[in-house]
């Protein structure tokens, strides 16, 4: 049976932390995914959130095989050192033959393989590594929403007042520096945000929907927004709806959390580009190509 | 091969280099360079695709390391540079004021969570010079090549720079759109006491507006610096653009050129 608007009303307490998580880490993953699709690493969140997966796994493996306890072995501890590591190796400049998709493609087939390897020797915590690969924003605790919360209040902060030169740090990277802007700073913030972001809002909702909030909402921003700040604000209001709306269509349609965040960002991304071409038939520019 | 230092000692420079050496990975792909730029000096910088041109400029605007020799420039030097348009990228959102805007921006400037005043005002004066205050609200990416240019030319005044680099303004215009866009230039280099720098390798307009060229052929390892009239006379120069340059060489060498004092 399809549940009704007062069942939904009446288990709030229940949904009200799934519900703020997937707002809030929608919001600010939206926005941090502008940078993304403008430096061309979409997917560097799908890598970092496999590398937050391995993070989680080797936390519970030190717990039960090496009898660790403590703050040292916090799963989200794990995710967080193990994203920065490879958000630092991806922050490196692709060399001769090797390119920057090579990189990322090594960090997430590395972190997935990794994750699935020491998932098989922590079968007691299986439930955890299924829900962080494959997403499950059903039931969030409130110590993840609240470390959620606390991550995106310093994502909002960094990127509202640095934005200007982050922009700038994008859109021309070399003019930036000759303006004597700190551009490796400025790169490696918004690297460290993504890897933080990252790392907490896929240990609450799992791998799938972080992806999506990172790239999807960006994307459809990118399509309409007139101005840089325009693209943030647009990015962070669709990653929101992407969040909640998609946690409704999963209770109201009984799918999966995960999956129906997803979709709803996808949707908002495709009809913001049919309004774009609609509006504009020739300006298909905006749509992200390989810098030449 | 010539390597002069241009006699003007009254000024002080904003960009000197002493036996400048550029290159990747520590190996020179051109021979050293010396050479003084002066406020107000319009230099061109000149050679063929591959000459080492891209080199030198990014060495001179700090992206590359020098190989060997000195490069300096003053301390409080304001730099302004203007890349070639297809270099920007074109899927970031901005109208023509948030390049522009740009334009204000130094160092650790960002931090200021608003545009201050005095910075709208040059912001402003920069639009107003270039002829770009009615594209202020108008996309970039939609705009003409002889706008961009223009909108690119405008973020680089906003700096009220010392020295202005320019990345081969003109290659996207057709003949007429060049020699207006040069000369434009030099006036405002006139006007302002701004020294530049502007690679071109579409000569005749270039060197008719300028006071020195440097040229740059990492082929035959041949550099000059110097007089346009000297450099002109210089027999690599000579023969690698003399199709490029034609009577006009001719002509600047017979009469010689009114910028050689």
């Amino acid at each position: 049976m399809t549940p009704s608007l007062t069942d939904f009303i009446a288990g709030w307490e229940l949904f009200r932390d799934p519900i703020l998580c997937g707002l809030v880490a929608g919001a600010a993953l939206g926005m941090l995914g502008v940078f993304i699709v403008l430096r061309r690493m979409v997917f560097i969140s799908a890598a970092l959130s496999q590398a937050a997966g391995l993070g989680v796994a080797l936390s519970f493996y030190a717990q039960i095989h090496l009898g660790l306890v403590g703050f040292m072995v916090d799963p989200r501890l794990g995710a967080l050192i193990l994203t920065l590591l490879a958000a630092s190796m991806l922050r490196l400049e692709p060399r001769g033959r090797l390119t920057r998709e090579g990189m990322l493609g090594l960090a997430y087939l590395v972190a997935s393989a990794g994750t699935l390897m020491v998932g098989t020797r922590i079968s007691q915590e299986a439930h955890d590594i299924q829900a962080i690969l494959f997403g499950t924003g059903v039931l969030v605790r409130p110590s993840d929403t609240t470390w959620v919360l606390i991550s995106a209040a310093l994502v909002f902060a960094m990127v509202v007042w640095w934005r200007r030169g982050l922009i700038f740090a994008s859109f021309d990277p070399d003019g930036a520096k000759v303006r004597g802007l700190p551009t490796t700073l400025l790169s490696f913030a918004i690297l460290g945000a993504i890897a933080l972001m990252v790392s907490i809002a896929t240990r609450a909702l799992g791998a799938l929907p972080v992806f999506a909030f990172s790239i999807l909402p960006a994307m459809a921003a990118i399509a309409l927004a007139p101005s840089p700040t325009g693209a943030l604000l647009l990015a962070a209001c669709f990653g929101a709806l992407g969040g909640v709306g998609g946690y409704m269509l999963a209770f109201f349609g009984q799918f999966p959390v995960g999956a129906s965040q997803t979709l709803v960002c996808a949707l908002l991304a495709v009809g913001a580009w049919a309004i774009r071409m609609g509006l504009n038939p020739r300006s298909s520019s905006r749509l992200s190509l390989p810098r030449a | 091969m010539i390597t002069r230092t241009n006699p003007l000692p009254q000024t002080k420079a904003v960009l000197s280099t002493e036996s400048l050496s550029v290159g990747y990975g520590g190996v020179p792909v051109l021979p050293p360079l010396t050479f003084s730029v002066r406020p107000g000096e319009l230099w061109v910088l000149a050679g063929r695709n591959g000459s080492g041109k891209s080199t030198l400029l990014r060495t001179i605007l700090g992206l590359l390391p020098a190989v060997g020799g000195t490069l300096t420039r003053p301390p409080s030097t304001s730099i302004a540079y203007l890349p070639q348009v297809q270099s920007l990228d074109p899927i970031v959102p901005m109208r023509v004021w948030d390049i522009v805007a740009e334009g204000v921006e130094s160092g650790w400037s960002f931090l200021k969570p608003w545009i201050t005043a005095d910075q709208k005002q040059r912001i402003s004066e920069a639009l107003t010079r270039t002829g770009t205050e009615s594209l202020a609200k108008r996309s970039f990416v939609e705009l003409s090549e002889g706008q961009k240019q223009r909108v690119l030319l405008a973020r680089a005044l906003a700096s009220s720079p010392e020295l202005l680099l320019l990345d081969e303004p003109t290659s996207a215009m057709d003949l007429k759109a060049e020699e207006e866009a040069i000369n434009h230039i030099a006036d405002l280099r006139r006007e302002l006491g701004t020294a530049v720098i502007l690679v071109s390798h579409h000569l005749p307009a270039a060197i008719k507006a300028a006071d020195h060229i440097l040229f740059v052929d990492a082929e035959h390892q041949g550099v000059a610096a110097g007089g346009v009239r000297e450099v002109l006379a210089d027999p690599i120069f000579h023969r690698q653009f003399a199709g490029l340059t034609g009577d006009l060489c001719v002509d600047m060498l017979k009469d010689g050129h009114r910028h050689d004092a």
